[in-house]
C-alpha cells in the first residue's frame, strides 16, 4: 500500500463492500475444499470415528471431526486385499492407450485439416465435432451391442476403442486449432530448401509439441475419470478404479475408509496433471472456444 | 513426376531433388521449351499434394467412421427392432418409438427433469461463476484462488458423488448434519425424499463445474475493451453501471459457449447422477439418460435404449450445431484470440 503514489480514500460503504467481498470467496473457498478436504482426512479415519457425528446443533461438535488416529491402513488394504494395483494399472492403461492413439492420429489429421480445403470440409468438421458431443449413453447402447459380438467386452482393447470414441473427435478438433496458428510459411521455407512434405511436417512438429503434450494429458484425464464406459464395456476384466470404488459400496458393509482412501488414490494423480497443464486447460474444456 | 508439372501447373510439390525443370516462377510451365504462365499460381494446395494430405487424414477419419458412424447406423437399426440377446432380434417396425410418444410416462417425464436438472445447474453455475470471476478479477489472490477452486473440476465425476454421497448420508453425513443443525433439513437425508433430491443434485454438480464459469468468465473479463470502459467512467457511469452497460455485454459471447457447454455436458455425463440417486426416489431424478441407462444396461432392452438413444442424440446434435456456429461467428472469433 505504501508503495502507491495515490492514496485511495475508502468510504465506509466501500470497506463493508471489501469485507462482504472478502467473506464471501472466503465462504465459496470452503465449499470448494471442504468436499475433497473430507475425503482425504476420511481416508485417514478408523471405521468407527469416520462415523461419529456431533448431535444436531451442537456446533462445538465440529470438534469430533478432527479427533482421531491417523492411519494408513485402508490404503494398505486397497492394494493388498482389494487387488487395486490391478485396477490402477487398468486405468492407467486404458486411459494412456486411448490418448496415445487420439493424439497420433489427431494431429496427422489435424494437420492434413489445416492445410487444406475442400468442398464438405465444414460437413467433415461438423460430423467429427458431433461425435465428441454425443451423450455418453447413447453412444454405448449400439457400442456395446457391437462390441459384444466382436468379444471386446470387458476388455482393455474394448475399452481403449471406447474412449477413443470422444477423445480422438476432441484431439482432432483441438489440435487443429494449434496446427491452425503455424503460419504455413515455416513449412514452405523448408520444402524450397529441398525438405519432402513429411520433413516439413515433422519441422513444425517441436512448435507444437507443448500443446500437444497438454491435449495428450487431458485425454487421459477424461478417459481416467470416466464411469460408465468403464462400468459397462470395461465390466468383467477391464475394471478401472472409479468401477472399483464404486464396488465398495455394498448395500450391507460400507466400507467408508477405503472408499475415500479409493478416491484420493483416483484424485491425486489428476490433480496433479492438471496442475501441469494448467495453461491449456481453458482451451482444453472449452473445446478450444477460448484461449486465456 | 515432370509430367505432373506440367499437367497442374504447380510447383511447390516437386521442388525437393532439383527434377523441377522451370522451378523459377509458380504457375509457370515449359511446353516444348517454350515457358509460358498457364494459370494462376498455386496459393495454399497445389494438386498433388492434395493426395498426400488425404492420407495423413485416412487413418483418423477410418477410425472415427468405425467407432462412432458405423455404431450410429447400428443404433437406427437396433431402434427399428426387439433387441433380444437370447430369442434373436426382431423386426418391430416403428413400434419402439410409438411406445416412447404414447404411453412411456417416464420418457416424457425424463425430458422434463433433464432439462429443469439443467436448467437448475445452469442458472446458479452462471451466476456464481460470474460473480466469482468478477471479485477475483485483477485481485491479489486471483492465481492462488483459481487453481484451488480448479480442484473439483479433475475429480472423476464418480468419486465426487461417492465423496458427496457419504457427506449427505443421514446418519453420519456431516453435510446432512450441517442442514440439520441450521433447520433446512428434518431427518430423511436430502436425496431421501422427493421433493429434494434434484436440490442435492444440483449442488453437487455447482461444486464440480461453477470453477469453468469461473474460468470461462475471468478469459472474457481480459478482453473487456479498456477503451470503452474508460469512455463509459468519462460518462460518468460507476463500477456497477460500468459492469452492466460495457462488461456484461462483451461477455455474453463467452457465457453462452460456458452456456452451451454445460448444457451439453450434463446431457453426456450421468456418472454422479447413477452414484447419488439412481434416478430414485420414486422417479425425482431420473433424467432422461439415466433412464436410458435403466432400460438399455439394468433391463436390457437394448432396441427400446436405442430409440430413446436416438431422440437423446438428435436434440445433442441441434444443439451442436448451434455451438458450432456461435465458435465460426465473429464474436467468437474474438473469443479465441490471444490478448494482444
Amino acid at each position: 500500500m505504501a508503495s502507491k503514489d495515490v492514496v485511495e480514500y475508502a468510504s465506509p460503504a466501500r470497506r463493508i463492500a471489501n469485507v462482504a467481498v472478502v467473506i464471501f470467496l472466503a465462504v465459496y473457498l470452503l465449499w470448494t475444499v471442504l468436499p475433497i478436504f473430507v475425503m482425504f482426512v476420511s481416508s485417514l479415519k478408523d471405521l468407527l470415528e469416520a462415523f461419529r457425528i456431533p448431535a444436531v446443533g451442537d456446533w462445538s461438535g465440529i470438534a469430533l471431526f478432527f479427533d482421531f488416529q491417523p492411519t494408513f491402513k485402508h490404503y494398505a488394504n486397497l492394494f493388498v486385499n482389494l487387488n487395486f494395483g490391478v485396477y490402477f494399472f487398468n486405468s492407467v492403461a486404458a486411459a494412456l492407450g486411448s490418448a496415445v492413439v487420439s493424439v497420433t492420429l489427431g494431429a496427422t489429421c489435424a494437420y492434413a485439416l489445416s492445410r487444406t480445403e475442400f468442398r464438405g470440409k465444414k460437413d467433415l468438421f461438423f460430423w467429427i465435432i458431433s461425435t465428441r458431443m454425443a451423450p455418453v449413453v447413447a453412444v454405448m447402447v449400439p457400442l456395446y451391442a457391437i462390441f459384444r459380438s466382436l468379444e471386446l467386452v470387458g476388455s482393455l482393447w474394448g475399452l481403449i476403442l471406447a474412449y477413443t470414441t470422444f477423445n480422438l473427435p476432441f484431439a482432432i478438433w483441438i489440435l487443429k486449432g494449434f496446427f491452425d496458428n503455424v503460419p504455413y510459411a515455416i513449412e514452405e521455407a523448408q520444402m524450397v530448401d529441398g525438405a519432402t512434405r513429411l520433413q516439413a511436417f515433422r519441422s513444425i512438429l517441436p512448435l507444437v509439441a507443448p500443446g500437444i503434450g497438454a491435449f495428450l494429458v487431458l485425454c487421459v484425464l477424461f478417459a481416467w475419470n470416466d464411469f460408465l464406459f468403464a462400468s459397462i464395456i470395461g465390466s468383467g476384466g477391464a475394471k478401472t478404479l472409479p468401477v472399483a470404488t464404486k464396488e465398495l459400496v455394498q448395500p450391507q458393509n460400507i466400507q467408508w475408509g477405503s472408499i475415500m482412501a479409493a478416491g484420493v488414490v483416483t484424485t491425486l494423480p489428476m490433480m496433479f496433471l492438471g496442475l501441469l497443464i494448467r495453461r491449456y486447460l481453458v482451451t482444453g474444456l472449452t473445446m478450444g472456444a477460448v484461449r486465456e | 513426376m515432370a509430367t505432373q508439372v506440367l499437367s497442374g501447373g504447380a510447383l511447390r510439390g516437386d521442388a525437393p531433388g532439383g527434377i523441377n525443370p522451370v522451378g523459377i516462377m509458380p504457375g509457370f510451365v515449359t511446353r516444348d521449351g517454350v515457358t509460358v504462365l498457364e494459370r494462376e499460381p498455386a496459393v495454399r494446395n497445389p494438386e498433388p499434394s492434395r493426395r498426400y494430405y488425404f492420407y495423413m487424414m485416412a487413418p483418423a477419419i477410418i477410425t472415427l467412421a468405425a467407432i462412432s458412424l458405423y455404431p450410429f447406423f447400428w443404433l437406427i437399426w437396433m431402434s427399428l427392432h426387439d433387441v433380444d440377446v437370447m430369442a434373436g432380434d426382431k423386426w418391430i417396425g416403428l413400434k419402439n418409438f410409438e411406445r416412447l410418444f404414447t404411453r412411456d410416462t417416464k420418457f416424457s417425464n425424463g425430458w422434463l427433469l433433464l432439462i429443469q436438472y439443467s436448467a437448475l445447474c445452469l442458472f446458479f453455475e452462471v451466476v456464481l461463476g460470474v460473480l466469482i470471476a468478477v471479485l477475483l478479477n485483477r485481485s491479489r489472490w486471483e492465481k492462488v484462488l483459481v487453481t484451488v477452486f480448479l480442484m473439483p473440476m479433475m475429480m472423476a465425476p464418480a468419486i465426487a458423488g461417492l465423496v458427496w454421497y457419504y457427506l449427505y448420508n443421514g446418519t453420519f453425513g456431516w453435510y446432512h448434519w450441517f442442514m440439520q443443525s441450521v433447520g433446512l433439513l428434518g431427518e430423511t437425508s436430502i436425496l431421501g425424499s422427493p421433493s429434494t433430491a434434484m436440490i442435492g443434485l444440483v449442488l453437487v454438480d455447482i461444486w464440480q463445474w461453477t470453477p469453468l464459469i469461473v474460468l470461462i468468465t475471468l478469459a472474457g473479463l481480459k478482453r473487456v475493451p479498456r477503451d470503452q470502459l474508460e469512455a463509459n467512467m468519462v460518462d460518468g457511469a460507476g463500477e456497477i453501471r460500468n459492469f452492466f452497460q460495457v462488461v456484461l455485454p462483451n461477455l455474453y459471447p463467452f457465457l453462452l459457449i460456458g452456456i452451451l457447454l454445460r448444457f451439453m455436458d450434463n446431457f453426456r455425463f450421468i456418472d454422479s447422477v447413477l452414484i447419488l440417486t439412481g434416478g430414485g426416489p420414486a422417479d425425482a431424478t431420473n433424467i432422461l439418460p439415466v433412464y436410458l441407462f435403466d432400460v438399455s444396461f439394468q433391463y436390457f432392452k437394448l432396441g427400446r435404449g436405442a430409440a430413446i438413444a436416438l431422440t437423446l442424440l438428435v436434440v445433442t446434435i441441434i444443439l451442436g450445431m448451434f455451438l458450432v456456429k456461435i465458435f465460426d461467428s465473429p464474436a467468437a472469433r474474438n473469443v479465441g484470440r490471444t490478448e494482444g
